[in-house]
């Protein structure tokens, strides 16, 4: 038996690096950049219903966990704690730290699950990243609705995924999705990419 | 395209969710004597009534919980939705 070859990335055999789709006499900057996100740590952090701890005594690198739709809590170490449900939580960090960070909780109120391997995760940045999800997602993402530092579960074109919105200068979405329709969505994202032009990084 | 207010996330698009069945429907108690006749009603006889029914319904693309809604199954239209624990 063969020893396998564990590689992190959950496109390799989809993402492109390049220019692509309606990029020629165009700006860099007028081009969308798309990106696989690897090497990030993905934790869910769900309290037991049966469970009376105190939610707001709960921290994780200094950050609290949020309660409501569409909240994220965040600092400059590049940890994201997304709201994902009812004391349903997911810390997405790039920290190496965070599993022992994640230790301090009480594993009798809260169940930590590692989903790190489980996800695949894309980040899409430029001008019109917005025209791209709004292609196949059916969610509001109108500035009233959705802002900087919001996230929200949908579906894109069939597929569920996460959104978290990390900045608006500029507009550069985290996208993340069941890692077996990996394949599918990053075909769905950079299909709807084409129209404006896309650079795979 | 209906919206549904989901408890949690607010107003969604309907195809972020899962209908899942007459809400009014209750299970024999535990350890109470049911007869079959009860299981039958139970397990397979439901009402379809035209206007205003109650039903659960699941986010299933979103925050991934029930909940209730009122809704008319002859205009589709949604009164109200609640959390299993809320009062419709």
């Amino acid at each position: 038996m063969s020893n396998l070859n564990i590689n992190s990335s959950a496109l390799i055999n989809d993402h492109q690096i390049g220019s692509f789709g309606n990029y020629h006499n165009k700006e860099k900057s007028e081009l969308l950049t798309v990106k696989e996100l690897t090497n990030l740590s993905i934790y869910q952090i769900a309290k037991f219903k049966s469970s009376k701890a105190n939610v707001d005594l709960v921290s994780i690198d200094g950050l609290n966990l949020p309660k409501k739709y569409p909240d994220v809590s965040y600092n400059n170490n590049d940890t994201r704690i997304l709201w994902n449900g009812p004391h349903i939580c997911m810390v997405v960090s790039t920290d190496t730290d965070i599993k022992e960070k994640l230790s301090s909780i009480d594993s009798d109120d809260f169940a930590v699950t590692d989903l790190s391997h489980s996800r695949a995760g894309i980040e899409i940045s430029g001008l019109h990243a917005i025209d791209v999800l709004k292609k196949g997602t059916p969610l509001n993402l109108n500035n009233s609705e959705f802002t900087k530092n919001n996230c929200a579960n949908s579906s894109y074109n069939g597929i569920s995924f996460m959104l978290d919105f990390i900045d608006d200068q500029p507009l550069t979405f985290r996208l993340f999705c069941l890692r077996s329709f990996g394949g599918s969505f990053y075909h769905s994202i950079t299909d709807s990419a084409l129209e404006y032009g896309f650079i795979g990084e | 395209m209906l919206e549904i207010k989901c408890p949690y996330c607010g107003k969604r698009s309907q195809n972020e969710f899962a209908y899942g069945g007459d809400a009014t429907v209750k299970r024999p108690n535990l350890g109470d004597e049911v007869s079959t006749k009860e299981w039958d009603n139970f397990v397979y006889f439901r009402d379809n009534p035209r206007g205003k029914h109650t039903e659960y319904w699941h986010h299933v693309a979103g925050c991934r919980q029930w909940f209730k809604a009122s809704r008319d199954t002859a205009t589709h239209e949604i009164f109200n939705t609640a959390s299993l624990e809320e009062e419709l």
